[in-house]
């Protein structure tokens, strides 16, 4: 079992390079994918961000995109194991569908997470809380310090991948 | 009780910043950070099988305000 506070720093950059990698996969930073998504980019673009890169904070913050299928399965298998999380599989994919999104970010991610986290509390000791806090501290530095430089390195990334 | 303490003082410095910025707009990836930390404290602070549900409606819920206050805004800019 690895101590709750050496699994933390490690479940946030899994969960950071998981919801960014299927975000852009499923190109959430190629167009506001509603109208409301499409104007919180501009406004962060105004601010000095990155046009493509508010985009995709627009689309998370509009719909439940992967980092919130992350989340959510980490919150479904910390409480009740793989049958909570293929609960929250199924949530996301219905909240995914009131907000107007086709649900194919959120679902993969919940997916993905589920079994990241399936197999590292089995076979690698993590505890299942680690992955809820790495979720909400990986959000955090994408959102909630600086949207300025987190758009355009996400702009960045978004260019050298397409 | 490290990891509610993590999300708690998230939600806690997420809220204070959206309540000090001008910009609507720019209060909402703020918003949104702080529902996940809610989302994640309400699950840790209440360990039982219907607290799923209960996250993950607050979550698509305030998910939802979020997009209906960036669509006004969008509706209202092309007026």
């Amino acid at each position: 079992m690895i101590d709750l506070l050496a699994a933390i720093p490690i479940a946030a950059v899994i969960c950071l390079v998981l919801f960014t990698a299927l975000d852009i996969f499923w190109k959430l930073p190629k167009q506001g994918g509603v109208s409301g998504a499409d104007v919180i980019g501009k406004e962060l673009e105004k601010n000095g961000g990155d046009l493509n890169g508010g985009w995709m904070i627009g689309n998370i913050i509009s719909s439940p995109d992967a980092s919130a299928g992350t989340l959510l399965a980490a919150c479904g298998y910390y409480v009740w194991g793989i049958w909570g999380a293929v609960i929250s599989i199924v949530l996301v994919y219905i909240g995914a569908r009131i907000c107007a999104d086709k649900g194919f970010a959120g679902t993969s991610g919940a997916v993905c997470a589920a079994l990241i986290i399936w197999a590292l509390t089995s076979f690698a000791g993590f505890p299942p809380e680690s992955f809820i806090a790495g979720c909400v501290i990986a959000i955090f530095l994408v959102e909630g310090i600086s949207t300025r430089h987190a758009t355009r390195l996400l702009g960045k990334i978004w260019r050298k991948v397409s | 009780m490290i990891v509610e303490g993590i999300c708690v003082v998230i939600a806690a410095y997420c809220a204070i910043r959206a309540v000090f910025e001008p910009k609507t707009l720019k209060k909402l990836p703020y918003l949104n950070v702080m529902n996940f930390a809610v989302a994640g404290a309400i699950v840790l602070l209440m360990p039982y099988p219907i607290t799923i549900c209960a996250a993950i409606a607050y979550f698509i819920g305030s998910t939802l305000e979020s997009n209906a206050i960036a669509s006004t805004f969008a509706r209202l800019e092309e007026q």
